[in-house]
């Protein structure tokens, strides 16, 4: 048990290091001097020095990595071009909103997804099972940014339910701050949802076919406990993994979401900082949602042991 | 043993004084609708249990003795199935009763232990939650009453270090021990009827005779009724008190499993003995080192049967076999057998 | 009927009942695969609007006309005018062509280099190890993020946007088809040719690329689907491709700012966008029962 959380646990540390070099790295892979393009068309030949040489773009490649790297471990993210900020100041003014947003979005999805997919699976070839399904397909086709202007649309400015707009922190209460955050995540949700509903409703149906299910059946226990308990803890497995792997999934369409309700979090940081092509910026916010990606499946795969009694070594 | 102290589940039938037999199947009939047709799996099969008695149903593999045991249960999916007849547990008719109703009897008042050890418990609960389960389910138990139960039971089934086990998972115990957990979990609650649907089948031979064993002497421990289906005439030699032979959906024979041994009336069942090597005898008998196999195939269950459903295989065919069903007729004191040609003996008929 | 009668009148049923047979076989690939026969209508439709653009009743996308700005939809402007007066229906229409040929070029791109990386990882066990830990950090990045990283380093064009998604759908084609190898290359057949001295590439030919072909077209049908959307994103947060080119996302941001006062300008975009990215979907899920029952399954 122990060997298998510390073997996770270290078989993290080279993937987070190839996440950190191509996060690197991508700064001299774009074709072209990246320097000028960071500068813009309208930037002086001593504007692209000075980005040139505070991007330590003139020294060696492996010398500015290891630098780099040693910085990151400290916390250090470098400074932004564009507001001369430290850049892990930037992210945590801005981190809040984007958590929050992320949290809500993730507990929303699996309370309709999961029971959503058991249903479906429970009573497959139905109509309700037909629904789900078709769901899912839509879940899978309309963009985030669709969803969210016809939910602003229908909730917020026709029956004025819901703000249009904006974000409210947590200590200012928590309704007015959950009521800004419901129609984001929905619409943030909608995909996510779609995906662990159908892999729900797949892993079930493929468990429902197993002999334990039977063996339940003949001593009793009606559908609630069999579904449930029997046969969503074996199914339990597949579905945090996709769980954990679509998290890529809302981390990407945060920034549109972000954007379209105007909630200042990182996402709205990300694509401020496109348009000042404030690179370090970007970096920054692209490395620490890779390694919160990395760590939330790892988080996952240590969570295998409580679901599944046979992984263990 | 019918008139045993029953738990509190106990049907409206038997708390009126029931005295027939313990369960009495009448005329079942279990088809499935397919793309491509309405397959007989059962046709007509009726036979009863008394309580406390072993009955084995017998017969080769797609025979239909497996759908039988789980329509007794109603286990099977309606749709596509459905089941008709009548199913008579102590006097109620099984297939009146709602989905709760129904619930409150498996694995309880009758229980079921199945194939497959391996697969049969649910790989991510332990052992002693699988037992106390049906515990608390049809006793009320709360979990630490249900746990030190099952721990009771897996001493019953002979399980070492009970207390251990008990928080184990399947995977960390082998086939016979699993089985075992089965059985345990299957008479947690006592029940008066346990059908066992080739319950050896998958183990070693070894452990195959130990399990069978423990059926015995828990049988005459607990007295449950026992409904043993099987192909392994080997099985049934030893745990059966009488014994019923299907074909293609149908019951062929019946008799106690001495008579149906030393006279089998059917040309079926007589292919089906002929094909079992004896101990003992098999091997060194002359002219007998070989199994007999019964030629043909089994008919398809997808097409009503005209006649027989064994004329295609049987060696004593007549014309008669081919379009008229042979009912099944009594062919000495409680000896039946559905054949036109087997030889009757002389009661009044 | 008896042989004899079936042969002479042969002759005639063959020149009576072709159109017939035809409709009949069309009907029952419908009832069959009404996903493919759905995703694939609506994707011909779309594709027909795009190569038929200017003989829609569109005018030039790019045409601007500050004196009609923002107008709803009329009889002249059948989708209304954006903020700088352009036609939104013309640029609607136009702007499939941007999201249908990024969505091929990705497929057919990503499914190229990633069958290319697969058969490598698959099949030369010294740089298998280095390729999947490169591909495990690669899909540790957030395809999107990804996209944005290395569009904020590049000039904006389509070109560029294909590349920039591109490269952040290689690692899943190329794990697909590195674990179909695997798995080929247990089977008893594939052991057998090896052992009998089959050249790789041959091996490849015969029995790789055909057992790929069925997951990989699925695949990459996913991937189309995704590429346009995350085109669509990218554009929208001024990553994408240059705003004057018509494209769905650049619609949609131009009518951002004015979402609440001008709906139509995002709502035509999105809707086209929205059926486009369906119909793949569907043709994908569609050939994805179609051609691989056993993935089916489990999806």
């Amino acid at each position: 048990m122990l060997a298998y959380i510390a073997r996770r646990v270290l078989a993290t540390i080279p993937v987070m290091l190839i996440v950190a070099f191509f996060v690197f790295s991508l700064l001299y892979l774009a074709p072209g001097d990246p320097a000028a393009v960071i500068a813009g068309d309208q930037a002086t030949p001593q504007d692209v020095e000075r980005i040139r040489a505070s991007l330590g773009l003139d020294r060696p490649f492996v010398v500015r990595f290891t630098e780099w790297l040693w910085r990151i471990v400290q916390g250090d993210l470098g400074v932004s071009i564009f507001t001369n900020l430290p850049v892990s100041h930037m992210i945590a003014q801005r981190i809040e909103p984007t958590t929050s947003l992320m949290l809500i979005t993730i507990v929303l999805a699996i309370c309709i997804a999961v029971p959503m997919g058991v249903v479906a699976a429970w009573k497959a070839g139905s109509w309700i099972d037909r629904a789900v399904m078709a769901f899912a397909v839509f879940g899978f086709s309309v963009p985030v940014f669709v969803t969210g202007y016809v939910l602003a649309y229908i909730f917020a400015l026709q029956l004025d339910w819901l703000p249009v707009q904006g974000y409210t922190p947590l200590s200012e209460g928590f309704w007015p701050f959950l009521e800004n955050l419901i129609l984001p995540a929905i619409a943030l949700g909608s995909i996510y949802i779609a995906l662990i509903a159908r892999i729900t409703r797949a892993t079930m149906l493929e468990v429902l076919a197993q002999d334990y299910i039977r063996t339940a059946k003949a001593k009793g226990l009606g559908s609630r406990g069999i579904l449930f308990l029997h046969a969503l803890k074996n199914a339990a497995v597949p579905i945090s993994t996709v769980i954990g792997i679509g998290i890529a999934l809302l981390i990407g369409g945060a920034v549109v979401t972000e954007s379209v309700f105007a909630i200042p979090g990182l996402g709205r940081l990300t694509v401020d900082a496109i348009l000042r092509r404030d690179y370090p910026v970007i970096q920054g916010v692209v490395l620490l949602f890779s390694f919160v990606y990395v760590l939330v499946n790892l988080a996952i795969d240590l969570l295998y042991t409580v679901f599944d009694p046979r992984i263990r070594y | 043993m019918t008139e045993t102290v029953l738990n509190k589940t106990q049907t409206a039938a038997s708390k009126a004084g029931h005295t027939g037999p313990l369960l009495q199947v009448e005329d079942l009939r279990t088809h499935f609708r397919t793309i491509d047709g309405t397959v007989r799996a059962v046709d007509g099969v009726s036979f009863h249990i008394a309580g406390g008695e072993t009955l084995a149903v017998v017969g080769e593999s797609g025979c239909g003795k497996s759908v039988t045991s789980m329509s007794i249960l109603r286990l099977i999916q309606e749709p596509p199935g459905k089941i008709t007849g009548r199913i008579l547990f102590q006097g109620t008719n099984l297939l009146d009763l709602s989905e709760k109703e129904m619930r409150a009897i498996r694995g309880n008042a009758i229980s079921m232990i199945f194939q497959e050890p391996m697969t049969s418990l649910n790989p991510v609960l332990t052992v002693g939650r699988q037992i106390g389960e049906t515990l608390r389910l049809h006793q009320g138990m709360d979990e630490k009453q249900a746990e030190a139960r099952a721990v009771e039971m897996l001493d019953l089934v002979h399980i070492p270090e009970a207390k251990r086990r008990v928080r184990e998972y399947p995977h960390q115990l082998s086939g016979g021990m699993r089985q075992r957990v089965m059985i345990a979990m299957a008479l947690a609650c006592n029940p008066q009827l346990l059908i066992a649907d080739e319950p050896t089948t998958a183990l070693d031979v070894t452990i195959q005779a130990q399990i069978l064993d423990l059926m015995r002497e828990l049988k005459s421990r607990l007295g449950s009724a026992i409904l043993l289906v099987t192909h392994d005439l080997g099985v049934v030699a030893e745990m059966a008190e009488r014994i019923v032979v299907m074909y293609a959906g149908r019951k062929v024979e019946e008799a106690t499993a001495r008579d149906l041994f030393a006279r089998p009336r059917h040309p079926y069942t007589q292919g089906l003995l002929g094909a079992v090597p004896r101990l003992g005898s098999s091997l060194e008998a002359k002219g007998r080192s070989r199994l007999s196999e019964i030629p043909g195939i089994v008919p398809n269950l997808k097409k009503p049967i005209i006649g027989c459903a064994f004329a295609g295989r049987c060696p004593a065919v007549t014309d008669i076999c081919r379009s008229v069903a042979p009912a099944v007729e009594t062919k000495a004191p409680g000896h039946f057998a559905a054949c036109h040609h087997a030889p009757r003996e002389a009661v009044a008929a | 009927m008896s042989p004899d009668t079936a042969v002479a009148a042969a002759p005639a049923a063959v020149d009576v009942f072709p159109a017939e047979v035809q409709r009949g076989r069309v009907r029952t690939f419908i009832r069959r695969h009404p996903t493919i026969a759905l995703g694939g209508f609506l994707l011909i439709l779309m594709v027909v609007l795009a190569v038929f653009a200017p003989f829609l009743g569109t005018s030039d996308p790019q045409a601007l006309a500050p004196a009609r700005r923002v107008r709803p939809p009329s009889d002249v402007h059948w989708f209304g005018t954006d903020m700088l007066g352009r036609d939104v229906y013309s640029r609607v229409i136009y702007g499939a062509r941007v999201s249908l040929i990024v969505g091929l070029s990705v497929a057919i791109l990503a499914s190229a280099a990633g069958l290319f990386i697969g058969l490598v990882s698959g099949f030369i066990r010294v740089v298998d190890g280095v390729i999947m830990r490169i591909m495990d950090g690669l899909m540790s990045i957030p395809s999107i993020l990804l996209a944005i990283a290395l569009m904020a380093l590049t000039r904006g064009s389509v070109q560029n946007v294909i590349i920039a998604i591109t490269v952040a759908e290689i690692p899943r084609v190329s794990r697909l088809v590195r674990g179909v190898v695997l798995s080929l290359r247990e089977q008893p057949y594939v052991e057998a040719a090896i052992a009998a001295g089959t050249t790789t590439p041959r091996i490849i030919w015969r029995h790789i690329l055909p057992n790929t072909l069925a997951p990989l077209t699925v695949q990459a049908t996913y991937i189309a689907a995704s590429a346009m959307i995350t085109e669509a994103i990218l554009s929208f947060i001024g990553a994408g491709t240059p705003p004057i080119i018509p494209s769905w996302g650049n619609v949609m941001a131009e009518g951002r700012a004015l979402w609440q006062v001008a709906p139509y300008i995002v709502f035509f975009p999105a809707v086209f966008l929205s059926i486009t990215v369906l119909a793949v979907n569907l043709l994908g899920d569609g050939l994805r029962d179609a051609l691989d029952p056993r993935l089916a399954k489990r999806i």
